[in-house]
């Protein structure tokens, strides 16, 4: 089933209907991807119960900067979900929706009798995705956590660090958003299912596993080989140079020399034809048991230069090369803006505002991602009034007895 | 544990991808159930002669196509590249992450795959994404890393004068584009099937980067913060980081008054946390206050074992946990409630364990059916079309 007269932005999911009972980033995030493909998101939400990234950064709810950066092409519905009328127009929405998304503490979607076999009888073909730190279920899936907690706890972390010192991990915002995109993932494989065979069905997403996903090779290898991978840099088996080398000021570029005439083309763009002729450096083989040495020969050569300039001449030369990009870099990028990268959307506040587009351009027929995100309850009318069809009457008494708030 | 076919049985793609991000994702769209065609080049696909190698077989080759189909075409041959044409004429979508050029080259442009094929999906992935200019196409997982902004801010709290770093393993950019390309294509798949009709799908490696640091750089973007070219520019600040334990490692991570007093006592109350204003984790979490924490802490938690230490500190609400390493998760009680490690049969490595993916699905869960191809095994398909 389908939603011909969904609000969805167009695009290859038009006629899919998502609920989102989400918070915080992996949940929305999930809603924004799938948004971005063009389905119907509508998020439920309620003054008692709200959003926190609508608190962070400012006290106006409907203009925090955290959540207008991630919410775009999301509709909003309010309604208090502690309350036995709250919580019956949830599962009236739920009748109406294709997939459901949650992100709430492990037990809360049960105890609000919004559990999968609760929802599979409101609607037996609905798709519901938890998404929680280690599952739903499961000798741990009682603890919760943070991203850095899902890194650390499936592997990631201890992968990521330089040669010889406490693995540091990733960015300490590294984990939700990835999380979310696995569960979109997930949610679009099932409603394929869906099509093939009338089934609905439940999705049980472990915000660990999908970091522990990202270093599929290296576990497997670990498996067939038995050789336990370790923290290592920049160190890469089949390229040397490979890594960041310093340049002017606090700028780094990045080098990856997989073959014998990139090593040479970075050479002469070095001008050091001896390290050319160095034997030392002269296979692979015997780069990669110097590459200290080898590192600090570069690092020398790059260190009183251009980082963006330098990396243009070797990729003119054909080595693999770009400069390490800072926020500041990136923000003011030539090329991403005009490439639609950033892309204006639709603000309540300020008319417009820029947000970080999608990684994906789909023609013909794309979806539009135009509409900032909503304010809270923006589209109560539509979601109580067209979806429901219930009367003005009854949502106004609704909003006064503070079911809608 | 159902017996059902996957969640895309009745779907085929064709994978002409040659690295690990177009080569991802035809391995979760082919783990999901769907068929995937491997057109390797005569000699077979690059990442076959990538290691690490056990008795001559890369492992690198064998997670990344699982339950794939391998046949050899080579498309600078125009009896083969018209045999290509007859696959995709079958095929409801097509996988590539080559340059523009090489598209070009082999007539696999996105316009003449749309003239020849308007049914198919085709989906291509590259570092920057179509029309980025030529010589920037060639950029490799580190240079993608380095050009969307991760691996300058990591890890967290790096001093200027320490590098920027690739991420875990060697591909960990290729896995995060992956996830992006496979989703498109399942949706613009699923338009498919109402419609009929292709679309084609630009993805740009360095654009997942950006996307998943939405929440931090749109609000520098956008004016709310102010970006910098400091490497701590995405931080949090507080104290969470990972610490020495006495066998490994831990990550602690704390905000909030509630975290403090439950570390207060799982450390049982030390004189010197009594230092500390009982909410400066909100109000007064200054840089010195965090030095000094982690000074005291770190005494404290090295003779602390990590699993029992993370595990009692669960308990008592603090987001403390151990530093898994890969040699842990295989024995890892959750790891093996949930089934991740899949144990399968490998014709050359023998009994093997498939790291498999986060979302359990009650009705069309993901399996390792098959084991990567060998090299043109399936060719005989192919003959005669």
């Amino acid at each position: 089933m389908t939603h011909p007269a969904t609000r969805g932005p167009g695009g290859p999911l038009s006629g899919v209907r998502v609920l989102e009972i989400t918070k915080v980033w992996a949940g929305p995030y999930a809603g924004k991807m799938l948004a971005h493909l063009g389905a119907e998101v509508i998020k439920v939400e309620s003054m008692s119960n709200l959003d926190e990234m609508r608190a962070y950064g400012g006290v106006d709810i409907n203009a925090a900067p955290y959540f207008t950066s991630i919410n775009q092409e999301i509709l909003s519905v309010q309604v208090n979900m502690k309350t036995p009328e709250g919580l019956d127009l949830v599962k009236q929405m739920v009748a109406q929706s294709d997939i459901v998304i949650d992100n709430i503490r492990p037990g809360a979607m049960e105890r609000s009798t919004l559990g999968y076999e609760d929802l599979r009888k409101i609607k037996p073909d609905i798709i519901q995705c938890s998404i929680k730190m280690w599952g739903n279920e499961g000798p741990l899936g009682y603890q919760t956590g943070y991203a850095p907690s899902f890194a650390s706890l499936s592997g990631l972390t201890a992968l990521v660090g330089h040669e010889g010192e406490t693995p540091k991990g990733m960015n300490i915002r590294y984990g939700d958003s990835s999380s979310g995109a696995c569960a979109a993932l997930a949610c679009i494989a099932a409603l394929h299912h869906r099509e093939n065979t009338g089934e609905g069905q439940y999705i049980d997403l472990a915000a660990v596993e999908s970091m522990t996903s990202l270093l599929g090779d290296s576990l497997f290898s670990y498996s067939v080989t038995g050789e336990v991978p370790q923290p290592d840099g920049n160190f890469h088996p089949e390229m040397c140079p490979h890594g960041a080398y310093p340049c002017q000021l606090t700028d780094w570029i990045s080098l990856a020399v997989g073959t014998e005439d990139e090593w040479r083309a970075l050479c002469t763009v070095l001008g050091e034809d001896d390290l050319a002729s160095d034997p030392r450096f002269a296979t692979l083989a015997q780069r990669l048991d110097n590459r200290h040495a080898l590192d600090a020969a570069i690092a020398d050569l790059t260190g009183h230069q251009d980082a963006a300039e330098l990396a243009e001449q070797l990729r003119h030369a054909g080595v693999p090369a770009f400069k390490s990009m800072s926020s500041i870099d990136l923000c003011s990028d030539d090329y991403l803006w005009g490439r639609e990268a950033y892309r204006m959307v639709s603000d309540h506040k300020n008319g417009s505002r820029p947000i970080i587009g999608p990684s994906w351009r789909i023609s013909p027929e794309g979806p539009k991602v135009e509409r900032g995100a909503p304010l809270l309850g923006e589209h109560n009318d539509y979601v109580y009034r067209e979806i429901l069809g219930l009367s003005q009457e009854r949502l106004d008494d609704l909003i006064a007895r503070k079911v809608v708030d | 544990m159902t017996d059902s076919p996957g969640a895309l049985a009745g779907i085929t793609l064709i994978e002409i991808a040659e690295r690990p991000a177009g080569e991802n994702t035809g391995k979760l769209l082919s783990d999901f159930g769907a068929t995937v065609i491997k057109v390797e080049r005569p000699g077979g696909a690059p990442t076959r002669r990538m290691g690490p190698f056990k008795n001559g077989e890369s492992a690198l080759f064998a997670f990344l196509n699982t339950n794939k189909k391998s046949v050899v075409l080579d498309l600078t041959q125009p009896a083969d590249r018209a045999t290509l044409d007859k696959l995709l004429a079958k095929a409801n979508g097509l996988i590539d992450d080559h340059d523009e050029a090489w598209g070009a080259r082999h007539g696999l442009t996105a316009a003449e795959v749309a003239q020849a094929h308007p049914h198919l999906v085709h989906c291509a992935i590259t570092p920057f994404g179509q029309g980025a200019p030529a010589e920037w196409q060639n950029a490799r997982s580190i240079n993608v890393i380095n050009a969307g902004g991760w691996a300058y801010h990591s890890p967290s709290e790096m001093p200027h004068e320490k590098p920027p770093l690739k991420g875990a393993g060697r591909f960990l950019p290729d896995y995060e584009s992956a996830i992006d390309a496979a989703m498109a294509t399942l949706a613009s798949l699923h338009r498919q099937r109402k419609t009929g009709k292709g679309q084609f799908i630009d993805l740009s490696e360095v654009e997942v980067q950006l996307n998943r640091i939405d929440c931090v750089l749109d609000r520098m973007v956008a004016g709310d913060a102010d970006p910098s070219d400091e490497r701590t520019a995405y931080d949090m600040g507080g104290p969470g980081t990972s610490f020495a334990a006495k066998d490994g490692h831990i990550y602690l991570f704390m905000t909030t008054k509630g975290h403090w007093n439950g570390l207060c006592k799982l450390m049982g109350d030390p004189a010197w946390a009594k230092e500390f204003r009982e909410d400066w984790l909100e109000f007064d979490c200054t840089k010195e206050n965090v030095v000094r924490f982690r000074e005291k802490f770190s005494e404290w938690i090295i003779g602390q074992e990590k699993l029992a230490i993370s595990e009692a500190a669960q308990k008592g609400g603090v987001a403390m946990v151990p530093v898994n390493t890969a040699a842990d998760l295989p024995q890892h009680e959750q790891f093996i409630h949930r089934g991740f490690f899949q144990q399968a049969e490998h014709p050359v490595f023998g009994t093997v364990s498939y790291p498999t993916v986060s979302y359990k699905m009650s009705a069309s869960p993901v399996r390792v059916v098959t084991p990567a191809p060998a090299l043109g095994a399936h060719d005989s398909e192919v003959e005669g079309l």
